[in-house]
């Protein structure tokens, strides 16, 4: 099975993180501060450790990483923690479900006033309009894709951000589809991401960063190995995000999964992911029938969607499966973004490639219709 | 016992073997023509249980033969199995009849609270009957195989001990070379036909009588009813008969996915053939509308469903969100699952 499915999951994982969710397993098997033994000191050393790289990777104090199980998860609680009722909201068009559903149901909960911006005709959306969005609508919260899952468009994070703080607006960014890609330390006061897409952990773990500037009370009672007589769950972070049994087998491999990346760089994978991108976008382009839906060439992500004059993305999806190409066809848990699109009836087909590819490969994909 | 007096004053029944059949327990697998036949008749005759099961409802084009069923369920698009348990308990209240929506598949039949003394073929695909046959050889239960397409009908015992249907045919038949009612039409009286040897049967094993040994064939039409002879001893080398491996119990059903967001369910099988869809198109023929053979897939249209079908087997159905009917379409326009 050839994977162009990265935007969802990255595979196959490195070979030391599989390794490294092994060794948890086979010889120290306790979470970290859950009691005195060898083994919490070993378990507590790599979670440390797997904190100070995401803190470095975000520009965060390691404390202010709390492990969360995705970023579903962390999107939610951040949200929660964040907005009070009848606050001015800025998004896009481009989030993912795991936004756009946390802010409607938290819109009917506490009556929030959403405003949505969305993509130009180029699929893109410039930080200009952003910033004059910004500026005119005044929010108290702006969450925001760092790229759409749908189209691989970037958004220039940074001088949106920047632009936000003008405004006294606290910024959500959600890093999913860039973490491991692009540099995350745009200057957000809170990152969301999840460890198992280009960061290229195993799935089960994610992260929030949060500068310390920022209060996240907790959404979430429960253990956290600290303040144990306590009746209150804490405060202080991380422990405030991170009630109940961490997933640390998961956060093991997530280590070993940014020791592995800090090796390959963000910037050399981004690179051989969008190589790929142009030469699965010149071969279909060949095609008949087929209208590539890519963003603008600067700022992006490995990420091609296309529509088939005649061929629905559904018949397409099972026409990669038949050749044992793992594409993904459908509306991709964006529901905001193909009314834009025009893909509101059928979505599009995805491809998504990483950095394990070869030209056999991308030849075989193309082949499949 | 004035109800069965005609039939305890028969020498091979009597009141022994009435009340035999009082105590049995009768599954009948599939509700349709074959189904709705014998469902009637076992109920009428007084059978103490039966369990029903289909994952289909009720369709216009189901009046024609499936004796059970009436206008108002189909205008009400009512699942079989609830129609017809609903139809059988103002025949005879005496049974405890229970309906089960549900595919029958290997899990489905784990869940039956005891064995059924006797299993009835109702269906209209081989896989399910591969299934019905190893999972009847290893609980050691007999089933009685029927089927009938155009004016044609077969059935036959297999008892238990076998010889079994993987005896004569090691493999069930490839979809596209099987016709189908859809696609070949039904005459109600061959149903019939067969009906009655399979219930016939099915009485007979209930008091203990021996079954007939052989295949049943007739064409009502030509108006030749036979048995064929068949071996009396299992194939040596079938593997079900002698107790060695039961497939179809291990594998896997036709998976069928509701496509997010859309009105539409893919279906696959449970693993990747080579289909030919050439033949499928030929075999579909005017059955069918909008036939289209692309390069790359085969589309018509049917039962107001849009079929996409490709050559390893998947079928992408517009139209329809239930797995269980989408599953039911795809056995019963493409044949294989």
């Amino acid at each position: 099975m050839i994977h162009l499915d990265h935007a969802a999951t990255s595979f196959p994982k490195p070979p030391a993180v599989l390794a490294a969710v092994r060794r948890w397993f086979e010889s120290v098997g306790v979470s970290a501060d859950r009691g005195d033994g060898a083994n919490c000191v070993l378990a507590a050393r790599t979670v440390a450790a797997t904190r100070e790289r995401l803190g470095a990777l975000c520009g965060v104090p390691p404390a202010r990483i709390a492990f969360v199980s995705g970023a579903t998860e962390g999107l939610n609680l951040v949200l929660r923690a964040l907005l009070a009722p009848g606050d001015r909201v800025l998004t896009t068009a481009f989030e993912h479900s795991s936004v756009v559903r946390p802010l409607v149901a938290l819109q009917r909960e506490r009556g929030l006033q959403l405003e949505v911006l969305p993509p130009d005709a180029a699929r893109d959306l410039p930080a200009a309009p952003f910033a004059a969005a910004l500026q005119r609508w005044r929010p108290r919260v702006c969450v925001f894709a760092h790229a759409s899952n749908v189209t691989g468009t970037a958004l220039d994070a940074a001088v949106i951000c920047a632009a936000a703080r003008d405004v006294g607006c606290t910024t959500v960014l959600d890093a999913s589809q860039t973490a491991g890609l692009l540099d995350l330390r745009v200057g957000a006061d809170v990152v969301v991401a999840s460890g198992h897409k280009a960061l290229h952990g195993p799935p089960g773990i994610g992260f929030v960063a949060a500068q310390p500037r920022v209060p996240l009370p907790p959404q979430k009672q429960g253990g956290t190995g600290s303040s144990r007589a306590l009746d209150e769950h804490p405060t202080e972070w991380p422990q405030a995000f991170e009630a109940g049994t961490p997933n640390t087998p998961a956060i093991f491999g997530l280590g070993a999964a940014l020791e592995w990346l800090a090796e390959q760089t963000p910037a050399r994978l981004l690179a051989r992911g969008l190589g790929h991108v142009d030469a699965l976008a010149a071969g279909l382009a060949g095609k008949p029938g087929v209208r590539l839906l890519l963003p603008p060439p600067e700022r992006r992500v490995p990420v091609l969607s296309f529509v088939h004059d005649t061929l629905d993305p559904s018949e397409l999806g099972a026409l990669f499966a038949a050749a044992s190409v793992q594409v993904r066809s459908g509306f991709h848990c964006a529901p905001w973004l193909h009314a834009h699109l025009g893909t509101a009836a059928a979505g599009t087909v995805r491809l998504s490639p990483g950095p394990e590819l070869t030209p056999a490969d991308l030849a075989t994909a193309l082949a499949a219709f | 016992m004035d109800r069965y007096s005609r039939q305890t004053r028969l020498a091979g029944i009597g009141l022994e073997g009435q009340r035999r059949i009082r105590a049995s327990t009768a599954l009948v697998v599939g509700c349709g023509a074959l189904g709705t036949h014998a469902a009637d008749a076992l109920v009428r005759a007084g059978i103490g249980r039966l369990w029903l099961v289909d994952r289909d409802i009720v369709e216009w084009s189901n009046l024609q033969r499936q004796v059970l069923f009436t206008e108002a369920d189909a205008e009400r698009g009512l699942p079989k199995a609830v129609a017809a348990a609903e139809r059988l308990a103002a025949a005879n209240r005496d049974v405890a009849i229970e309906g089960h929506v549900a595919d029958c598949t290997a899990a489905f039949l784990a869940t039956l609270p005891a064995l059924p003394d006797v299993v009835l073929d109702g269906t209209d695909n081989f896989p399910t009957r591969y299934l019905l046959n190893d999972w009847c050889a290893r609980h050691q239960r007999p089933w009685i195989y029927a089927g009938a397409v155009g004016t044609e009908g077969a059935a036959m015992v297999v008892p238990v001990g076998g010889p079994c249907l993987r005896c004569l045919w090691p493999e069930p038949p490839n979809g596209a070379d099987v016709g189908s009612c859809e696609t070949a039409g039904i005459l109600a009286p061959a149903i019939a036909a067969v009906s009655a040897f399979q219930v016939a049967e099915a009485l007979k094993l209930l008091v203990g009588a021996t079954p007939s040994r052989g295949v049943y064939t007739c064409d009502v039409w030509r108006g030749s009813y036979q048995l064929l002879a068949l071996r009396a001893e299992p194939a040596a080398d079938c593997p079900t008969c002698s107790g060695r491996a039961f497939p179809a119990l291990d594998a896997p059903p036709a998976s069928a996915v509701t496509l997010c967001g859309r009105d539409a369910v893919q279906v696959d099988p449970p693993d990747r053939r080579d289909l030919d869809l050439d033949a499928l198109a030929r075999r579909l023929g005017s059955a069918t509308a909008r036939l289209e053979r692309t390069e790359h897939l085969l589309r018509f249209e049917a039962d107001g469903v849009r079929f996409s079908v490709f050559a390893s087997g998947r079928a992408l159905l517009f139209g329809v969100q239930d797995p269980l009917r989408a599953r039911a379409l795809y056995d019963r326009w493409i044949g294989l699952s």
